[in-house]
């Protein structure tokens, strides 16, 4: 049984959850990596317009969230102790 | 009697000082706090927010800086897809330091939107 297409607003409501939850993580390096893969992958899959296809990379998309919901806190409990040199405002 | 009359002074001297510190620091304290609490009435200047939109619109990589005006249209304008919508008004939200729940954030699709819901927001700073 084929999951039924996802709406246009749902889509972005996925994607801007998954931008949210790129933001709690508190390492620089994994921050940034998480905004800029949400950003590539759903631009990547812009295109797509094959029933099956949008509904596949959306529960995929789905998945990912609770992924890095879960790994944001995981990573949390193991924060860098200093920041990344990037992050320093003067520089 | 006069050494010891010099050094009681000399004593007394930190002690009176710091009592003056630490009441100078707490009234300091409390203005502090009164002009955080009143900050909610005066509320942001429209121009700085047109100006604090407009910059945060032109900062965005995929954007001509040239042809970002107050009341430019994301998507006819400037030729912008609904993902890059979403990244603006959530660049936005870190600019102002507000949670723009979805229903609202959909709405925006232009910088005159968008400065209209920043201005009559009351917790954008």
């Amino acid at each position: 049984m084929a999951a039924s297409v996802p709406a246009r607003a749902e889509i972005l409501s996925l994607f801007r959850s998954l931008l949210r939850t790129s933001k709690n993580f508190s390492d620089y390096n994994i921050r940034e990596y998480a905004k800029r893969r949400t950003i590539d992958g759903f631009h990547q899959n812009k295109n797509l317009s094959d029933p099956s296809s949008i509904s596949s990379a959306f529960s995929e998309g789905k998945s990912q969230l609770e992924v890095a919901k879960r790994q944001s806190i995981v990573y949390s409990l193991y924060a860098p102790k200093s920041k990344s040199v990037m992050e320093m405002p003067s520089l | 009697m006069a050494l010891r009359a010099a050094i009681l002074g000399h004593l007394r001297v930190p002690v009176q000082t710091l009592t003056q510190n630490g009441r100078a620091l707490q009234s300091w304290n409390l203005l502090n706090l009164n002009r955080s609490m009143s900050s909610h009435d005066d509320h942001l200047d429209k121009q700085e927010v047109i100006d604090r939109v407009v910059s945060v619109v032109k900062s965005f990589p995929k954007v001509d800086p040239a042809k970002v005006t107050p009341e430019v249209h994301f998507q006819n304008d400037l030729g912008l897809d609904s993902l890059d919508t979403v990244e603006i008004v959530m660049a936005l939200e870190e600019e102002f330091k507000l949670e723009i729940p979805d229903k609202e954030a959909d709405k925006i699709d232009s910088c005159k939107l968008a400065v209209e819901y920043i201005a009559n927001h009351p917790m954008s700073s």
